[in-house]
């Protein structure tokens, strides 16, 4: 479909999916309600992957939807969602999204979902929380596109709370709460300038600034995105902005991959 | 409205004599300024605008307003948890660690190392202004420190640079205004170009600024 217009009239659609995998990384519960699903693909890698999949086809105004990965100590998993999400333009209220993250002692999670596109007028706030416990490792890369350049979309409003909180043994150590609205959008040089679509890749782990060098090095050789890393405490950001979806997306692939992480099978690049 | 010690007391603590050693820092914009970004008094007011308006500015101000009344501890976890690159972490820390000590020396209050609007904010708790004038005379501060860092480094003169800062005072006053009615839960940045440029800045080979 190539707007909103007519998801507009419909009902209000609710989703909850939840994964959990058990000390053998093999699945101890799944929970599905209403438009969230959730399946594990055979892989043949070394690592589970969980896929996401919110089946109202796009998000609008009073939706509520809600996923949720929850690993036993010492499993290591992929989780992805299928296809890129998208909040359509709002009649009224806001798209709301919570996903949350539990990381057992020692447990490794990926958190690689595909792209959020936001379309004109949209109103989504989001909310991301991972909770990790000792010794547990996450990647969480988020992505945020205005309209498709390709399709000719311009977006001049929207609003976005985009809150990812990663707290480790009950306490925050990273918080990135991405805010967009009109305002931001007409902001000038210090804000989007003239990108629009941006990402963030987090890397929380012991260690995880060690692969600084690494990371940079391979930025330095990226086309059409800017792109800069920063490591410091147990952390490794990485920002990426370029004027599209995919020029970001194949940048934040090639950084995935730098730091010796497979890419969701689901990712077209 | 602030009585004329606290007003005094503010002005002096957020005067760029005050030894947090601002002048160090550019907060990214000597990249920006580097690469082109930011090219003359125009493009500096822009820059501020967004950095103010959508990032860091907005940010500090509301970190500022909760340290006020809620435990300056938990206002720290969160402002620490909101650097952006590691520079950034920095310029808040070490500011923040002077600006406590000297304040303590001051006042004879016991505040620890803190990330420089929560220090601000701890410190203010005792004097007799509210959190709106606080708040726009810390981003005046901040604002401030940038432009002179504009000044050094573009063609412009002080003159041009006094201007951009008082362009920027309608804007300072509404996010002073705002920061005292939120809470923790309206933090959010949309600066990423700022930010970006704070993480570029890590790498430059040339540098003046620590930030």
């Amino acid at each position: 479909m190539a707007d909103g217009s007519d998801l507009l009239g419909l009902e209000r659609a609710r989703g909850a999916a939840r994964v959990a995998l058990g000390p053998d990384g093999k699945l101890l519960r799944l929970g599905q309600q209403g438009s969230a699903k959730a399946f594990l693909p055979r892989v043949h890698g070394p690592v589970p992957e969980v896929v996401f999949l919110n089946t109202s086809g796009g998000l609008t105004g009073g939706d509520r939807l809600s996923f949720a990965v929850d690993l036993a100590p010492g499993v290591s998993a992929l989780a992805t969602t299928q296809t890129a999400e998208r909040a359509y333009a709002s009649a009224g209220g806001e798209a709301r999204v919570t996903v949350d993250l539990s990381l057992g002692a020692g447990a490794t999670l990926d958190w690689l979902p595909q792209e959020t596109i936001l379309f004109d007028r949209s109103a989504l706030s989001r909310r991301t929380t991972a909770d990790l416990g000792p010794g547990a490792r996450l990647m969480l890369a988020e992505a945020v596109v205005l309209g498709r350049a390709a399709m000719g979309e311009r977006v001049a409003q929207t609003t976005l709370c985009d809150w990812r909180e990663v707290r480790r043994e009950g306490r925050p150590v990273f918080l990135e709460p991405l805010r967009l609205t009109r305002a931001t959008l007409g902001a000038g040089p210090a804000c989007l300038g003239p990108h629009r679509a941006v990402a963030t890749l987090a890397l929380v782990a012991d260690g995880a600034e060690d692969a600084l060098g690494p990371v940079r090095d391979l930025l330095s050789t990226l086309a059409e995105v800017e792109a800069a890393a920063s490591g410091w405490d147990g952390r490794l950001i990485v920002r990426l902005m370029a004027a599209d979806a995919f020029p970001l997306k194949r940048a934040m692939a090639a950084v995935v991959m730098a730091t010796g992480r497979a890419l969701p099978r689901v990712w077209q690049i | 409205m602030a009585d004329a010690t606290a007003l005094l007391t503010l002005a002096q603590w957020l005067s760029p004599a005050f030894p947090v050693g601002g002048y160090a820092y550019s907060h990214g914009l000597e990249w920006a300024i580097a690469e082109g970004r930011v090219k003359d008094a125009e493009g500096l007011r822009a820059w501020l605008e967004g950095v103010l308006a959508e990032g860091s500015g907005r940010t500090d101000a509301i970190l500022l307003v909760q340290a006020l009344t809620v435990d300056p501890a938990e206002i720290s976890e969160l402002a620490r948890a909101l650097a952006p690159s590691r520079e950034r972490l920095l310029e808040t820390m070490e500011q923040g660690a002077a600006f406590s000590a000297t304040t303590n020396a001051l006042t004879g209050a016991d505040w620890p190392a803190m990330p420089l609007p929560v220090a601000v904010g701890a410190a203010a708790r005792s004097l007799e202004a509210t959190p709106e004038e606080i708040a726009a005379l810390y981003l005046q501060a901040f604002a401030g420190n940038l432009v002179q860092a504009g000044v050094r480094f573009l063609p412009l003169g002080q003159t041009e640079g006094q201007k951009v800062l008082a362009a920027l005072r309608p804007l300072i006053l509404r996010l002073a205004a705002e920061a005292a009615g939120a809470s923790p839960s309206d933090l959010g940045s949309g600066a990423l170009a700022s930010d970006l440029a704070a993480m570029q800045h890590e790498t430059m080979d040339v540098r003046i600024f620590r930030t």
